[in-house]
């Protein structure tokens, strides 16, 4: 237990014929950003409020620092939460719904909380029901950045935000998890979740696909290199990890590049390389990997 | 690729009135079959119930018993099976019809526009106002088909005058179609569906105590030209046969429903007539936990239905005085009405605790309309942020159903001091302990309600209004047509009425108290036990 703010075991849960999520076994340590990948319907918002205790998981367990997920009174001193879908009650200006927030939730850092609202440039005279989705979703992350719980779970929270604000999100993540704060983000924004997040786990079909950091999930994946030489061209064609090469006949080689890089430095060891350029695949391009051909479902 | 033709839909306009049916379907038939069923029982059973010849005498002077007059109407006719059928029951059905109907309304226009849904209906190709004059149509099927239901029964069933038949069916369809077309305006007014619910809720309940004077006391029965049910009234299925007064209501349903689909067009979608405050200082009361905030958001319903109940109590302390003095003075018609089942009638405290026992039916709402709130920020995803605070599930269900029987505690301790003001007020003497100890005997019922309410919650959150209008709303109608078709004891017994003892006129029945409060506690806890295992929605 020591360590792990959310852990769950064999997580399972199944709306009749359908299995939502499907045997999911994870931990997060503390002070980790852990990103939660996935295509629609591969059971990210299902696992979250599983993990919340607002849905009951039909086999398996979650916990939320070493407390089981469904003792919410409990469990939830450890965490703050921003919903995909921000309802808030219409009448009540953005402040009331702040101060109501603060009393329920598991305690408020009120000088902090101010200071987001002035960062994220929110309004909270005015009540939710004039509130544009953006600021609604930001009346949730301040209450929830202004927390001191340990475990900040995200479930979409940038889905509204304008470019300012989505930075202004990231600088939130990263002094959360300075104060040594876990942030488990699911997300569809592939940039942000690359630039913040120390771990991401790949969801599909209610399964974990992948458990990595993004190195290690970009070490897993093809590099794209291209060289440009004089002389003889270098033989590249049985180097191991190497595959579509192509010649453009001006000097110039390009392939695609998986694993340990040391036997196609080697091969080139023997040519006179003029430049040597190596583009690592995006978050993005490797997502699609996963998906783009065999999509599940 | 082949390039493909769009398939354009050639009437946009029959998906919305589909989109509405779907809407008001469930309801609209529950409300068809009362409108055909209880006239029906009552027709059928009328026969029998006159065989017995004191019975049909005492009903006879009953007729004249101002009262009698306040609680059901003015009697006509009540040696035909029709004429009896309209006493009897004619204002209940027209409540419900109205009630339902002003209820429909609002939800699926002005409820459909706060949740955001109208926004991507309109922005197809049917209009504003083309959307609003459907819906509106749509639930006007339902009261035109009660009424239609009601005068095809009671032209079978109801006697030779089959045109007391027509004028009685008319009368409830124009209700309804009033109260259809003045929700309709009210949701153009108002840009949320509490407001427009409750002004329009607020216009029939006037109209109901406009007629309960216009009907009890002398001198003013002109005000029931201004009261949708006065007016039905005024039209005498049975007697006079006046088409006037449904024809005025009808026109008054027509210029109300222009006036509302005119509206629509004029206002922006999720807007309504009247603006809403685009900034304001905070409020911070009842934002300090879950029990404060459930006070807080319980605050103005309960105040709007204490002035409702308050109208109501004062009306009727105020008539108590007269009504009874006229009864003590005529002790035939005192003897009669004990006979017919109104004991008491002729003191003070009997005619309250007869009064005292409707009680049990708008509290019993207001329990199930919280708890219906509740369940709807449920799933419209207003609970998540609190839900995920660190409290347990029952936590936020306790202090929901917790602030629920307060206000019911309110809402009873406003009739009782109500009545005894109104009773002071006329220079009766009816001691403010036994309107308490009166009204405060019908909570069993509220609790019940509540009960069911909890239960459904747990187990089906979509029918948490259902299940707690039944032990209430439902109890009453079941004992009434029980009680009108001389049904056997044990029928009449399935209702919490049949268990309610006359307070303040006798004491209460601790056992049939303690029983209901022991079923309300069961239904509770097996309602949280359930609500605690399933998943929140939204
Ligand atoms: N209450 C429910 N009843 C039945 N099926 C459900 C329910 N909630 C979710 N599902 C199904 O479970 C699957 C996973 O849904 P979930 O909302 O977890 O997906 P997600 O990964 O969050 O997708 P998205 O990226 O679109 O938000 C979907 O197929 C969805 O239809
Ligand atoms: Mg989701």
């Amino acid at each position: 237990m020591a360590g792990f703010v959310l852990r769950t075991h064999h997580l399972t849960k199944r709306y009749g014929r359908l299995t939502a999520v499907d045997d999911l076994t994870l931990d997060v340590p503390a002070g980790e950003v852990f990103g939660f990948l996935g295509p629609n319907g591969a059971g990210k918002s299902t696992t979250i409020r599983m993990l919340l205790g607002l849905a009951r998981p039909t086999a398996g367990h979650a916990s939320i620092a070493g407390v089981d997920a469904a003792d919410t009174a409990r469990a939830h001193r450890h965490l703050a939460y921003v919903p995909a879908d921000v309802a808030l009650w219409p009448r009540l200006t953005g402040a009331e719904i702040l101060h109501l927030l603060a009393a329920t939730g598991p305690g408020t850092d009120l000088g902090y909380r101010d200071e987001l609202i002035g960062r994220f440039e929110l309004d909270t005279s005015k009540p939710a029901r004039t509130y544009s989705t953006g600021n609604r979703q930001k009346i949730a992350l301040v209450a929830a950045f202004a927390t001191r719980a340990p475990l900040l779970i995200m479930d979409e929270p940038t889905s509204g935000l304008d470019p300012l604000m989505e930075r202004e999100f990231r600088t939130a993540v990263r002094e959360a998890r300075d104060r040594g704060q876990t942030v488990f983000l699911s997300s569809h924004q592939l940039a942000e979740v690359e630039a913040v997040c120390d771990r991401v786990g790949i969801l599909r079909a209610g399964r974990l696909v992948e458990v990595a950091s993004v190195p290690q999930l970009r070490a897993l994946h093809r590099a794209e290199v291209t060289v440009a030489y004089t002389g003889a061209a270098p033989a590249l064609d049985a180097v191991p990890g190497i595959d579509g090469l192509a010649d453009g006949g001006d000097g110039r080689l390009r392939f695609a590049l998986t694993g340990p890089p040391a036997p196609a430095l080697r091969a080139l060891a023997g040519a006179e390389v003029t430049a040597f350029t190596v583009r690592e695949p995006s978050l993005e391009e490797m997502f699609l990997d996963y998906y783009g051909a065999e999509q599940g479902r | 690729m082949t390039a493909a033709t769009p398939v354009v839909h050639p009437a946009p306009g029959r998906a919305v009135t589909g989109l509405a049916t779907r809407q008001v379907r469930r309801g609209g038939l529950i409300v068809l079959g009362l409108a055909a069923g209880m006239p029906a029982l009552v027709t059928g059973t009328y026969a029998s119930v006159m065989a017995d010849p004191a019975a049909a005498a005492s009903l006879d002077a009953i007729a004249t018993n101002p009262a009698i007059r306040t609680l059901f109407g003015t009697p006509y006719a009540l040696d035909t099976a029709g004429g009896f059928t309209v006493w009897r029951i004619g204002t209940v059905l027209a409540v419900i019809i109205g009630v339902w109907s002003a209820l429909a309304t609002t939800r699926v226009t002005r409820g459909e526009e706060d949740a955001g849904r109208w926004d991507v209906l309109l922005a197809g190709r049917v209009p504003p106002r083309a959307a609003l004059a459907r819906h509106l149509a749509v639930i006007a099927s339902v009261p035109a088909g009660a009424g239609a239901a009601v005068a095809a029964v009671l032209w079978v069933a109801g006697g030779p005058d089959r045109t007391g038949a027509l004028v009685h069916g008319a009368g409830l369809a124009a209700l309804g179609l009033f109260a259809v077309a003045a929700a309709g305006l009210a949701a153009q007014v108002f840009p949320a569906r509490a407001p427009a619910t409750g002004t329009v809720i607020a216009v029939l309940g006037a109209g109901l105590l406009i007629r309960m004077a216009g009907d009890g006391m002398t001198g003013l029965g002109w005000l029931r030209w201004l009261s949708p049910f006065g007016l039905i009234g005024l039209s005498t299925p049975y007697h006079h046969n006046a088409l006037l007064p449904v024809l005025i209501l009808m026109a008054a349903a027509g210029l109300v429903a222009a006036t509302a689909v005119a509206a629509a067009g004029r206002r922006d979608v999720g807007g309504g007539l009247v603006a809403v405050a685009t900034s304001r200082a905070p409020r911070p009361w009842g934002l300090t936990g879950v029990g404060a905030f459930a006070v807080r958001r319980a605050a103005a319903p309960v105040v709007a239905w204490s002035a409702g109940i308050l109208a109501y109590f004062l009306l009727i302390g105020m008539t108590a005085v007269s009504v009874t003095e006229f009864l003590a003075d005529n002790t035939v018609f005192a003897d009669t009405a004990a006979q017919a089942g109104f004991a008491g009638l002729h003191t003070v405290t009997g005619f309250t605790a007869t009064i005292f026992a409707l009680l049990a039916v708008p509290v019993g709402a207001f329990a199930a309309v919280r708890m219906a709130a509740y369940a709807a920020a449920e799933t419209d995803r207003r609970l998540t942020l609190i839900a995920a605070g660190p409290l347990a599930r029952l936590r936020l269900l306790g202090a929901e159903a917790g602030v629920t029987a307060g206000g019911a505690l309110v809402l009873v301790s406003v009739a009782a001091a109500a009545t005894w003001a109104g009773v002071a007020a006329t220079g009766g003497g009816l001691p403010l302990g036994d309107a308490l100890a009166g009204t405060f005997n019908t909570l069993p019922i509220v609790a019940l309600s509540l009960g069911a309410a909890v239960l459904a919650l747990g187990a089906a959150p979509r029918l948490t209004a259902l299940a707690g209008a039944l032990p209430a709303t439902g109890g009453f109608l079941w004992k009434v047509t029980a009680d009108s078709i001389g049904a056997p004891d044990w029928v009449v017994g399935l209702s919490p009425f049949a268990h309610l003892a006359p307070v303040p006129l006798a004491s209460a029945d601790w056992t049939a108290t303690g029983a209901m409060v022991m079923i309300a506690v069961a239904l509770s806890a097996v309602g949280a036990v359930a609500y605690r295992r399933r998943d929140l929605a939204g």
